[in-house]
């Protein structure tokens, strides 16, 4: 299988200028600035296959953003081997532009005041799309995303998640061979999350498309991708399929009950109470041992149930448990 | 109400002012940029003056007294602060019910912070517009002693003008954007108002009309006072601004008296 | 680059920024007409100097309101067609280059490109009314009324450029680089025998409201072949240099060694 991705060994850092205080600090600092060098990425190597579609998580500032950055062309790598579909980004970006799709979840390419069409009729251009051909596309686009109604409103109207289904959309009207996207779901409520990430994980086998996101929200990548890079400050510490991965690392589910009960007490193998309050039972449920849905049939056969929350445990814990892994993996 | 009772609400509204002014020092970079836009104007205008030759001008004021009175107009209006924003967005935001309900007056307390932010700026821009005026004019005016006249009436004009914005912001309760009303009546400020150069070098009919209104009292009043020692003047302009004062703090008072009942009607 | 498909795309891309603008009606209009009052306010300021003093430095009413309408139409034009230019320092730090970035165009005019100010409309309405009442709208004169408005835009816009740039360097330099550009403007406003010796140097230089103003207006008031290859020669050579320090910029920027970049 060809390689739409291929890096090699690495490395960005980064000139942070120390901040100066008062007047003559700052204009000392434009003579002889102070610098410090932080390595944001430093040496990854891994591969992508067309067509696969890969989580890039791990806990904010772990260098995901950094890396993705180096992979779109916006930023050049300080050392190290980069090519994106056959193409250098840092020295091809023009020609790059016209096989990758991005999105940056927290930076919008479309244009507020007016609705999404008339952004994607400029993508057009931008692009270079023949007319019939962009028509059809964006036609087969705004069915599948379900925006008909939605990319007629002004943006500034839309709610996150539609606007996100809208951005999603501008970035494919060109058929990418790549799909980056940055956060795609952060700030969106679960349900939209859900849609998302099913519209993502549709599209990319639709179109055969290689999708690359960066989350730290594990349910992303557990929901559209098949395999999953995990990097923690600047390092891989982890390259697996993702059923892997959550066979290993998440065999444990939170869960948290409100009750009328003061207080609840289970009998499960594999569930261990955490500090809790009165009436709120935290609990921690490992997989291994028991699932979860009879976790919650005995707490509604022992409890009057108010509210009930399961989740996954947040991404620190699992890169801790990664680190613990990794490190016995490595004794093997 | 007793002595006491005045002094405790005095309190109140001074430690406003205050509050404002020491918020008003830490914006170096609003005062940095307002100086330096007094003298890039300052500059333009000494040169004007020195093109047109205007010892011919006035009678007794020459191209010294001409920027001399410019420094002491843009001193004052750069001293007042954009009240009738921070009235607005409160207004807007719907804020301005929880404040209206305190025991200070919203409007009260609004234009304590204005006076003792305007104090500030008037004290750190009157030495810069001073300067200014001394180095691009090549001395004092004529007649120095005026000018102690134009600190009295520079207070006077800058209160007026935060009067007038108050007003202004509380427009709000009744149309959207006020900012059209502010854009008018900063643009009559400048023009009636005598800004750039004194009210004397306009047309006979338009020197009438500008001083049967108000706008004279917040530029020209006490800029006048940098062309020559004129007590009499000086006194007439003092009374016609606190008359003005007076007959602004009235309409306030039934501005927002309506604006209360407003707020009650609609439920807040 | 090919030139045609990027023509297309900045033909687009003008035609969406003015229906962007114009998306909101009700304020559209209000600030565009408030900037024509803003305007014959301040202008009445000049009106009265001249009606009593008649002749400045050998200028009269007529010559200042060629100033205005040359100056006003330009800036105007910079700020409707350019209104991005304005945001570039606050695109930088704040990331909002990236989108622009990872699509095949020109990144500076895609972000230049990328808003326009209604008033700019009200501006230009000025500007054409001072230049038709200042009698130079006929025939003969248009030509050279268009290539001096058309310089004015260019070198408006280029110096928003170069000023909002210094953001790559320096971080975010909104407040100085607006507060420069504005000073540009209010210089471009004044009479230019107002000014001689030092001064002129930085009204060519750091503020160079002499490439805004004063050189247009004279391709008006003046016309000559020679003044019209001044003209043009600055406006490019204005916008050259522009490119080129944003270029330079980006190129700090994509090591990501400027102000604000964040892993």
């Amino acid at each position: 299988m060809s390689k739409a991705i291929e890096l090699e060994q690495l490395r960005k850092v980064f000139r942070v200028r120390e901040r100066t205080h008062g007047v003559l600090g700052s204009l000392r600092g434009l003579v002889a600035p102070r610098t410090r060098e932080v390595v944001a990425v430093d040496g990854v190597s891994f591969a992508i296959a067309a067509g696969e579609r890969v989580a890039f998580v791990g806990p904010n500032g772990a260098g995901k953003s950094t890396t993705l950055k180096v992979l779109a062309g916006i930023l050049r790598p300080t050392s190290g081997h980069v090519r994106v579909a056959g193409l250098e980004p840092g020295r091809d970006r023009g020609r790059l532009g016209y096989r990758i799709g991005a999105v940056f979840g927290q930076r919008s390419q479309l244009w507020m005041h007016l609705p999404a069409a008339d952004t994607f009729d400029l993508l057009a251009r931008i692009y270079e799309l023949a007319p019939g051909e962009y028509r059809a596309r964006r036609d087969e686009l705004v069915r599948a995303f379900e925006i008909a109604e939605i990319c007629e409103k002004p943006v500034r109207q839309l709610s996150l998640g539609e606007r996100m289904r809208c951005e999603l959309v501008a970035s494919l009207l060109h058929r990418p061979e790549i799909l980056f996207l940055d956060e795609p779901t952060i700030g969106l409520d679960v349900v939209a999350k859900a849609t998302i990430r099913d519209l993502v994980r549709e599209r990319g086998r639709r179109d055969g498309c290689t999708v690359l996101l960066t989350s730290h929200d594990t349910g992303d990548m557990e929901r559209v991708c098949e395999r999953v890079l995990v990097i923690h400050r600047g390092r891989l510490l982890l390259d697996r399929p993702v059923d892997a991965l959550r066979k290993s690392f998440i065999p444990r589910k939170r869960i948290s009950v409100v009750s009328e009960e003061v207080e609840l007490a289970l009998d499960l193998p594999g569930v261990r109470r955490l500090p809790s309050a009165p009436h709120r039972t935290e609990l921690e449920v490992d997989l291994r041992a028991v699932g979860v849905d009879r976790v919650v049939t005995q707490i509604f056969a022992r409890a009057r149930v108010l509210d009930l929350s399961v989740e996954d445990p947040p991404m620190e814990e699992i890169v801790t448990a990664i680190y613990a892994g990794a490190s016995a993996d490595a004794a093997t | 109400m007793t002595a006491a009772r005045v002094a405790i609400v005095t309190g109140k509204y001074l430690a406003f002012a205050r509050a404002a002014a020491r918020r008003a020092l830490a914006e170096r970079t609003v005062l940095i940029g307002r100086s330096v836009f007094l003298g890039v104007i300052l500059f333009a205008f000494s040169r004007i003056w020195h093109v047109i030759g205007a010892s011919s001008a006035l009678p007794g004021a020459g191209e010294r007294e001409l920027v001399w009175y410019l420094a002491v107009s843009e001193w004052s209006v750069l001293s007042v602060p954009p009240l009738f924003l921070a009235i607005e967005a409160e207004v807007r935001s719907g804020d301005v019910a929880c404040r209206l309900v305190r025991p200070v007056g919203y409007v009260g307390s609004q234009i304590s912070e204005a006076v003792g932010e305007a104090a500030l700026r008037l004290a750190v821009l009157g030495p810069s517009a001073a300067l200014f005026a001394w180095a691009l004019s090549g001395g004092f005016p004529a007649d120095p002693r005026g000018l102690w006249f134009a600190l009295p009436l520079g207070l006077v004009a800058t209160l007026i003008a935060i009067l007038f914005m108050a007003a202004i912001g509380l427009s709000a309760f009744w149309i959207i954007d006020t900012s059209p009303f502010f854009w008018i009546w900063q643009k009559l400020t400048f023009v009636l108002g005598g800004l750039l150069f004194p009210l004397e070098l306009y047309p006979d009919w338009l020197q009438r009309i500008a001083h049967a209104t108000p706008f004279p009292l917040m530029c020209w009043a006490p800029a006048r006072m940098a062309l020559g020692f004129a007590p009499r003047q000086a006194l007439g302009s003092a009374l016609q601004g606190l008359l003005w004062v007076g007959i602004l703090i009235g309409l306030l008072v039934v501005m927002s008296r309506r604006a209360r009942a407003r707020l009650t009607v609609s439920g807040g | 680059m090919a030139l045609r498909p990027t023509l297309r795309f900045a033909r687009a891309l003008v035609a969406t920024n003015l229906r962007a603008s114009l998306a909101l009606r009700g304020a559209f209009w209000l600030q565009a007409a408030f900037m024509v009052a803003n305007n014959l306010a301040f202008f009445t300021t000049w009106w009265l100097l001249f009606a009593r003093f008649h002749d400045i430095g050998g200028w009269q009413l007529r010559d200042m309101m060629t100033v205005f309408g040359v100056v006003a139409s330009g800036f105007g034009g910079s700020v409707v067609f350019g209104g991005g230019a304005r945001r570039l320092s606050r695109m930088i730090s704040d990331g909002g280059l990236d989108p622009l970035l990872v699509q095949p165009k020109p990144v500076l005019l895609h972000a230049v490109g990328s808003a326009s100010t209604a008033s700019g409309w009200g501006d230009m309405t000025t500007g054409v009314g001072m230049l038709y009442l200042a009698g130079r709208l006929d025939f003969e004169t248009l030509p050279f009324v268009l290539l001096a408005a058309a310089t004015s835009a260019t070198v408006f816009v280029a110096v928003a450029v170069l000023f909002q740039s210094l953001a790559f360097w320096l971080g975010d330099v909104e407040q100085l680089s607006r507060q420069l550009w504005e000073f540009t403007l209010t210089f471009a406003l004044y009479p230019r025998p107002l000014f001689s010796g030092g001064i002129s140097f930085l009204l060519y230089t750091l503020v160079p409201a002499g490439f805004a103003g004063f050189l247009p207006v004279e391709v008006v008031r003046q016309p000559s072949l020679l003044l019209c290859l001044a003209a043009l020669a600055a406006a490019l050579g204005w916008w050259l240099l522009a490119l080129g320090v944003f270029a330079l910029g980006l190129r700090r920027y994509e090591s990501g060694n400027h102000f604000s970049a964040r892993g």
